[in-house]
């Protein structure tokens, strides 16, 4: 037992200060304003929520346990903070105290499961992940998200400290001491390393394995709560799916950090290193404007080659089955040449997305050398665009014409989002935006309440800002490209609905994820013009699909049989409608109809054989031109608050209502018109 | 020998069962069950090799990743080649190879099989997101979906599938000298190398079986439709582990049984539909499946503990 008694530097955290340097210096070389003192408490503030948690979990792996539960409780205790401020009239500190409560009663449940049961962590943690997500949605049914919160708790969040330190590195920083004492100087420290070590010789040298264990899952479940707080502070919004994924993440930076998932070995400081090296990785990649997805590539190459440099250099003393590591059957040379493999790997990878960029960068003007010219001889305006989830072929589909805009109109389009819907990766995406001084942020808003603040902010250092696809606070925002209200799109399906089935019925919903933000609006739009025009209609049941044809292409089946009644299937997520359609076709149900919001060429087999009646959309591709083209506009203050109209090219006069720039009606697609589609 | 965590399973199933034919008779409906089937064999398929991969005493979490790819690798070899054949192979020697990778760096380098596969999980999924950008493969072969048989008898052919495997490898890892070696080396590898046998070998071993049936599954799950999306698969694994340690598999290794595994698959798919069948809203739905599981291990704790008690009281004071 060498570490964990003084602050010994150990030979993988040395690794991972090495990698650390790398990746600062690298991005210092290639991200604009990455190497500031703004930017660096940036990073800190985006770190702490992750932090915390990786804080709770660092001692939880070196005792040998798991504790998976962590992300869940955070949108457990985020909730009920929300509606007991909210709802129950408590206040701040009311709704703060019971957050902790509930967090320390969550972690009561794990440790109790755990010690006093004798059930492995990873079972009971893996059930508590479903129970208190399931907790949390079912009380706001997914979608109450509690917003409003007065400023001086909100500054807990978003506010600085003489300028510069973010106010929550005051929670982090006493957190971050008080676990490395607890850790590293205390006795149930010691007792938790030699837990990790062998929990039948910790019990036999007298250690109350028991009582040492519990402590630290109610530990972990009342960090989990505080890291909720802090959340729901900075993002300005509470919700059921606040801290989703965290886990993972958590983990990764612990296990990044050298510490052992045999239990055993790790430190509080290597949890820190790599913590930072995630933060910096994901904000390096923002501001060199190089895709998101890498960041997941990287962060597993970075996590294995510090582990596998970590094996070689160190042969550590893990549990005692594992303990022959001297006999490893390969030689170090070996290892090496792995490892230089994976590392060289990624740089290559890196390498080749810097050159691709560039290269894309100084091909543009080429093509498009007659606007760009005449915009003027100055820099070229650059756009960044911001979708709610990179993959979603919808959104793919928007970025095409975002693409063919910024060719035609000279300016620099970074395309850039979350990999999968996450309201906190949009914040965090904006503020490096603002670090990196682009001209113009256009954002498809996952979350209003959530993004406002930093959009405000953005305008405040003169960022021109757009929202498109979904809004966010009229004032946080200069311009909404709005492709159609959540109202028309509501009502467009209901009418539809309606007219399919003779104007009485049953239909079912199929959703997206419960908790999602856009969905739950039509749904509650749709129930409003159901019950105001056609009472005869009944929505029979809503499902979730969690954006997964699979998972709705099931929930369909199921329905049919439940609700023999259902004549009409409405499924409000893209990837919903070729699954709901696909279910229909294969119980050959010819007397049951599928409408949706879907994109045409994945439904286009479904139409065409009568299976979808209708697709609700609008050109998406229009979309996307429309937004990369008002962007450029107003940066040349070509439009601006009295603007009734402009001429926006191939898409004819444009008119802007206040300061919504209007896309036109959805399209209906239907067999008629579908093949004239393409996205 | 006898299973308790099995046997628990089964009175939780009954009880399930039971409730559900005195209120939703509907849901043994055959053409019911034979969807329930084709919706968890997925799963199935791929619990088999996450069992395999826990006996050993490693873990396996890049599954859903692996998955999602193998499809999409399907697709593309089964357009490209208009032959299911080749879209076969080349799913499970994708799933096959991605489970080497796992497999080596696990068993050769020794690292943690977590981290191992924590690290492919986030990069191939983020890597395949990069390089589709969310396309779905379109226009298969007309020979895709159900291998070219009629609809209803590809389910006949998918049970023979899951069947003859599952039977095939729970008969194997009691009576072949390889499967021994799998629990051998999950109960105590040190004891297992010393009595000779080649660990790493093993390791790498399960770690290619969980990628190649990993890919089965894709193959059989794709056929089931006529395009293939590029996020198949999220939180697989989440569902695969559940199953298995439900199941009665333990985390540390060498210790549970295919059966449980099958039982803990049945357990967890049939839930989600019957809550359906029972009228219970989706929004409590995830609340109510974390708490059956807690209540399934619970009850099994709760019995193993007294079973201790008792053998305590009767060996009587020492």
């Amino acid at each position: 037992m060498r570490q964990g008694v003084r602050f010994r530097v150990s030979t993988g955290e040395w690794i991972l200060l090495l990698a650390l340097s790398a990746e600062v210096l690298l991005f210092a070389l290639i991200a604009q304003n990455f190497f500031t003192l703004g930017n660096f408490f940036e990073i800190l503030r985006l770190s702490v929520e992750l932090g915390l948690l990786a804080l709770a979990l660092t001692p939880v792996i070196v005792s040998g346990g798991i504790d998976l539960s962590v992300g869940s409780m955070m949108g457990l205790a985020a909730v009920l903070f929300g509606a007991a401020y909210h709802d129950w009239g408590l206040s701040i500190a009311g709704a703060a105290a019971l957050a902790l409560l509930t967090g320390a009663a969550g972690g009561g449940l794990n440790a109790t499961l755990v010690a006093n049961f004798n059930i492995p962590p990873l079972i009971v943690t893996l059930g508590t992940l479903s129970l208190f997500r399931g907790i949390a949605e079912g009380l706001t049914r997914g979608a109450v998200n509690y917003t409003d919160f007065p400023p001086a708790f909100l500054s807990l969040g978003q506010g600085y400290l003489w300028g510069v330190v973010p106010t929550q590195l005051l929670l982090f920083v006493p957190i971050l001491i008080g676990y490395a004492v607890l850790l590293h100087r205390s006795v149930a420290g010691r007792a938790w390393y030699v837990i990790g070590f062998s929990p039948a010789g910790a019990r036999y040298a007298g250690v109350p394995v028991g009582r040492r264990v519990a402590t630290l899952y109610l530990l972990s479940g009342l960090i989990s709560s505080i890291a909720a707080i802090v959340y729901v502070a900075h993002l300005g919004q509470a919700k059921s799916d606040a801290g989703s994924g965290y886990e993972l993440d958590a983990i990764t930076a612990v296990v990044l950090g050298g510490t052992s998932v045999f239990g055993g070995r790790g430190t509080v400081w290597g949890t820190v290193l790599g913590l930072l090296a995630l933060s910096v990785l994901r904000n390096g990649l923002h501001l060199a404007a190089l895709p998101s997805e890498l960041t997941g590539v990287l962060t597993g190459a970075l996590l294995v080659a510090t582990i596998a440099i970590d094996r070689l250099r160190d042969v550590p003393a893990a549990r005692p089955q594992a303990g022959q590591e001297e006999e490893i059957p390969v030689k170090n040379s070996q290892v090496a040449v792995l490892c230089g493999t994976i590392v060289a790997g990624s740089l290559i990878v890196a390498a080749t997305n810097v050159w691709l960029v560039r290269s894309v960068r100084s091909a543009a003007p080429a093509t498009s050398a007659a606007p760009a010219a005449a915009a003027s001889t100055s820099r070229r305006p650059v756009i960044a665009m911001m979708p709610k989830a990179k993959g979603d072929p919808y959104f793919v589909s928007c970025r095409v014409g975002a693409e063919e805009a910024a060719r035609e109109l000279g300016v620099d389009l970074i395309w850039d989002g979350p990999t999968s819907l996450d309201a906190a990766r949009q914040n965090e995406l904006v503020e490096n935006w603002i670090t990196r001084k682009v001209d113009v942020i256009a954002v498809a808003v996952e979350n209003r309440g959530g993004i406002s603040s930093v959009l405000r902010k953005a305008r405040e250092r003169g960022i021109k800002v757009l929202t498109w696809d979904a809004d966010a606070e009229p004032d946080a925002r200069d311009f909404f490209v709005n492709q159609a209200t959540s109202e028309g799109i509501a009502n467009t399906l209901t009418d539809e609905a309606a007219r399919l089935l003779g104007g009485k019925g049953d239909f079912a919903i199929i959703t997206g994820a419960l908790s999602a933000a856009n969905q739950n609006e039509w749904i509650s739009f749709i129930k409003k013009r159901q019950a105001e025009k056609y009472p005869n209609l009944k929505l029979a049941t809503i499902r979730p699909s969690d954006d997964d044809r699979d998972k709705a292409f099931a929930e369909t089946q199921t329905i049919m049989r439940v609700f023999p009644s259902v004549k009409l299937v409405m499924a409000i997520s893209a990837p919903a409608v070729p699954g709901s359609a696909e279910a229909v076709r294969q119980a050959n149900r010819r007397d049951v109809n599928v409408i949706g919001l879907s994109l045409p060429n994945m439904n286009k087999p479904y139409v065409h054989d009568g299976w979808v009646q209708t697709v609700v959309l609008w050109n998406t591709k229009d979309l996307g031109y429309l937004t990369v083209l008002a962007g450029s506009l107003v940066t040349q203050n070509k439009i601006s608050s009295g603007t009734t109209s402009f001429e926006a090219g191939p898409l004819g006069t444009i008119q802007i209502k206040g300061s919504e720039i209007i896309l036109g009606a959805p399209v209906m697609f239907t067999k008629a018109n579908i093949d004239r589609f393409n996205f | 020998m006898f299973h308790r965590r099995e046997l628990s399973l089964i009175i939780v199933i009954a009880a399930l069962g039971l409730v559900l034919a005195a209120i939703a008779p509907g849901y043994f409906a055959r053409e019911n069950l034979s969807d329930l089937f084709l919706g968890n064999m997925p799963v199935l398929i791929v619990a088999i090799g996450t069992t395999v991969v826990i006996l050993t005493g490693n873990i396996d979490i890049s599954v859903g990743s692996v998955f999602a790819i193998c499809g999409v690798v399907a697709g593309i070899a089964a357009k490209g080649s208009g032959s299911v054949l080749v879209a076969t192979i080349a799913a499970c020697g994708v799933g096959a190879a991605l489970g080497a990778l796992n497999g080596s760096l696990v068993a050769f380098l020794r690292m943690p099989s977590i981290v191992v596969t924590l690290a492919t999980m986030v990069a191939l999924r983020d890597g395949l997101r990069w390089g589709t950008e969310g396309a779905w493969v379109q226009d298969l072969p007309p020979g895709f979906q159900w291998f070219g048989l009629p609809q209803s008898s590809y389910p006949v052919v998918a049970c023979a599938i899951v069947v003859v495997l599952q039977s095939v490898v729970a008969w194997a890892m009691r009576n072949l000298a390889v499967g021994r070696a799998v629990y051998a080396t999950g109960s105590n590898e040190t004891a297992a190398r010393l009595a000779g046998l080649d660990t790493a070998r093993v390791t790498f071993g399960v770690f290619i079986v969980a990628g190649a049936l990993t890919g089965l599954a894709a193959l059989l799950n794709s056929v089931r439709f006529n395009q293939i999306p590029s996020n198949a698969g999220l939180g697989l694994e989440m569902k695969v582990i559940a199953a298995a340690v439900v199941g009665g598999a333990a985390i540390r290794g060498g210790e549970g049984s295919l059966s449980g595994t099958l039982l803990g698959v049945i357990l967890l798919g049939a839930i989600g539909p019957a809550l359906t069948f029972l009228g219970v809203s989706a929004y409590w739905e995830r609340a109510l499946q974390g708490a059956i599981i807690l209540a399934a291990v619970a009850v099994d704790a709760v019995r193993e503990r007294r079973a201790f008690h008792a053998a305590v009281a009767a060996s009587g004071p020492a």
